[in-house]
């Protein structure tokens, strides 16, 4: 039997905990958090090392912020896509080091290296083209395409109306289109 | 007219879908290890535990006595000691006849400042006192 009621809480009420000193709250409140942050900054800057630094830094933030947290003004989540965001913006600005240099690990669910290599190619060509892309259009990207988040999410997180996320969005995808078309056939995509 | 329509050369919307799928599929996972440091800062974060750091700072000094009172063979002995200690700086401050007569008998002097042969021009005689 588990005693540990923090995972029925949301994440507001386990910072509240975190704030009265609840090491309970912390380990569920970093366990859920920390894999979103690292997911999307690694999505941003495709660097494992930067994207953990990047993690850190935005968990540092909110734990500094925690005892002063006011539930009514937003949901965690979203502040923490905001600061992930402008981290790995910053982040990316400072080192240029997008790049499709870190050929990340497939997860175990391919069936044959073949696949894996379109995947791993796929991967790195779309990366190769998000990196061009001017930062506010790489972020609606990241945040509509691969964190999978709705268009109202997106323009609370980048504080734009959801207009203005569906043009960064569209333009951003045209962009990646012109970029990767020269590509297609090597991509695979060639029998669409 | 020899134009012909490209625009089936472009990739769709279908073929951009593929390319995010292979990012999501291709993301690390990220370390157990990491995450595990990451509780640590969190707990080093933690508003409580920076009040509590402060207050052991203070236990900390006592606990160090409680250790330290048994190496000399418990309370009781070391509350002796203390008061032999104190004794001492008392008998130092204002010493008995019968210790002056010992250094004047011995060393020929009466004051403990000349014995210990500092700053002799500022005689000190325990008369004064």
């Amino acid at each position: 039997m588990s005693f540990d009621v923090s995972q029925n809480k949301d994440n507001a009420e386990l910072l509240a905990l975190f704030a009265k000193g609840n090491r309970l709250s912390t380990i569920s409140l970093t366990s859920r958090l920390a894999p979103i942050i690292f997911s999307q900054a690694f999505y941003m800057l495709n660097n494992s090392a930067d994207a953990e630094d990047v993690t850190q830094d935005a968990l540092l933030q909110l734990w500094k912020i925690a005892p002063k947290w006011d539930p009514n003004r937003a949901q965690i989540t979203t502040w923490l896509y905001r600061v992930t965001s402008n981290l790995c913006i910053d982040r990316f600005r400072k080192s240029k080091r997008l790049s499709s240099e870190e050929m990340p690990e497939v997860i175990d669910k391919t069936p044959d290296v073949d696949q894996k290599m379109q995947l791993m190619a796929r991967s790195k060509a779309l990366y190769a083209g998000l990196k061009i892309l001017p930062d506010r259009q790489r972020q609606a990207i990241v945040l509509r395409h691969l964190e999978e988040l709705s268009n109202p999410d997106i323009s609370e997180i980048m504080e734009i109306s959801i207009e203005a996320v569906e043009s960064l969005i569209a333009r951003g995808k045209r962009s990646l289109v012109t970029t990767l078309t020269p590509q297609k056939k090597a991509l695979g995509l060639n029998n669409d | 007219m020899t134009d012909k329509d490209f625009n089936y050369l472009k990739l769709g919307e279908s073929d951009l879908d593929k390319l995010f799928d292979a990012a999501r599929e291709t993301r690390p996972i990220m370390d157990p290890d990491f995450l595990d440091q990451l509780q640590i800062q969190a707990f080093e974060a933690m508003p409580i535990t920076s009040e509590i750091n402060s207050r052991n700072s203070n236990i900390e000094i006592f606990s160090w006595i409680s250790t330290v009172i048994p190496q000399f063979g418990g309370l009781r002995v070391s509350i002796g000691l203390v008061m032999i200690a104190a004794i001492g700086v008392v008998i130092g401050f204002n010493p008995p006849d019968l210790v002056l007569d010992f250094t004047t008998a011995y060393f020929d002097t009466e004051t403990l400042v000349e014995l210990a042969g500092i700053n002799n021009e500022t005689q000190i005689y325990w008369e004064d006192f």
